[in-house]
């Protein structure tokens, strides 16, 4: 039963999932959209970040054209994802809405575990991670949409603690990638950089750029190892 | 705002869907390509890098607390560390995830009762 593993596997995610869907919940209700709309957004979209910038941007009054233009944009990095783990992934008819799922947390999770896994395995690992991590989404934004303030008055300090389950996860799907200097280089310099631009609240860019500065010290330090000799690759 | 909110859920919707969907497609299909020559099917070298620096750069973003302050900080550091001391002897996802959370939530509760908050 491959699918049960890869939901169980993507359990971790829940712990960031739902306190951030319910927040999402209630952010949208708070900014003028009814609870179907708000639980249909995440349904469909099914994206953190955009998400929130969709409904702020609605709530200031934007032009409908600058508001899709915007959320386009910042989900523009999932264009590397899919390309990134097909290698794994066998061909099959359920893609188009298979990928659906492909968020930041399951192509971290996809890209560590598939390669681990039995060929036979990978789409039904992969099915189960998505579905879990979908259903979370939505129904923490349903939760949040419909009783968000009494859920925060009786479990203050839950929202501010489950999230951290997000980095402790990238922690350990990147701790066996630390393998050179290179990598380690390329690696640390990128979670420095996202974390400066996160600090300095370019937070919706911070992912592409930091991940871009990265490469760019992969191939320095590559550069460095084959002229120098020092560093290994 | 009902009618533009529709077509700008639909919109987003389906560009988003086709962001995920179109370069994994495109990339099967590449592969399989170059599997019936008889090459190697892999994927171009910048994309195997770019791969684990988009998971780095998730982690740096996720690691700034969303209300900073020394508590949180503290409690993000205890929690990394953790969760990385957890990894090294379980080798494991789901338990280091457990500690990580569990330390920061400590430390972010004893945060709390030393401030009187």
């Amino acid at each position: 039963m491959s699918w049960r593993t890869g939901a169980r596997e993507a359990t971790p995610l829940l712990g960031g999932y739902i306190p951030v869907a319910i927040s999402f919940g209630m952010v949208a209700v708070q900014a003028g959209f009814s609870v179907w709309q708000t639980i249909l957004i995440s349904t469909l979209i099914y994206a953190g970040a955009s998400q929130f910038l969709f409904v702020a941007m609605v709530a200031a009054g934007a032009p409908w054209g600058l508001v899709v233009v915007m959320t386009l944009l910042i989900n523009a990095r999932h264009v590397v994802y899919g390309p990134s783990i097909a290698p794994w992934l066998p061909k099959s008819r359920w893609w188009p809405f298979l990928s659906h799922g492909l968020t930041d947390q399951i192509f971290a999770l996809a890209l560590s575990r598939l390669s681990q896994l039995p060929a036979e395995q990978r789409l039904g690992w992969y099915s189960g991670a998505m579905l879990l991590a979908w259903f979370s989404w939505v129904a923490g934004t349903a939760a949040g949409a419909i009783a968000g303030e009494e859920l925060s008055r009786h479990w203050p300090l839950l929202g501010e603690i489950m999230p951290f389950a997000l980095p402790a996860l990238f922690l350990v799907l990147l701790a066996p990638r630390f393998t050179s200097r290179t990598w380690s280089i390329a690696l640390g310099s990128t979670i420095a950089v996202a974390m400066l631009l996160t600090l300095y609240g370019f937070t919706n860019a911070s992912i592409p750029l930091a991940a871009a500065s990265g490469a760019l010290f992969f191939y320095l330090a590559k550069l460095h190892a084959r002229t120098g000799g020092r560093l290994d690759g | 705002m009902d009618n533009g909110f529709w077509l700008a859920l639909l919109l987003v919707s389906a560009g988003t869907l086709c962001m995920r969907l179109l370069p994994l497609l495109w990339m099967q299909r590449h592969l399989l390509k170059q599997k019936s020559k008889g090459g190697l099917a892999a994927i171009p070298g910048w994309l195997s890098v770019l791969g684990p620096l988009m998971i780095a750069a998730m982690l740096g973003v996720s690691l700034v607390p969303a209300s900073p302050g020394w508590s949180a900080w503290f409690a993000t550091l205890l929690g990394a560390l953790s969760a990385l001391m957890a990894w090294l002897w379980t080798k494991s996802l789901g338990w280091p995830v457990l500690v990580g959370v569990s330390i920061y939530g400590v430390v972010i509760l004893l945060a709390r009762i030393s401030t009187g908050g």
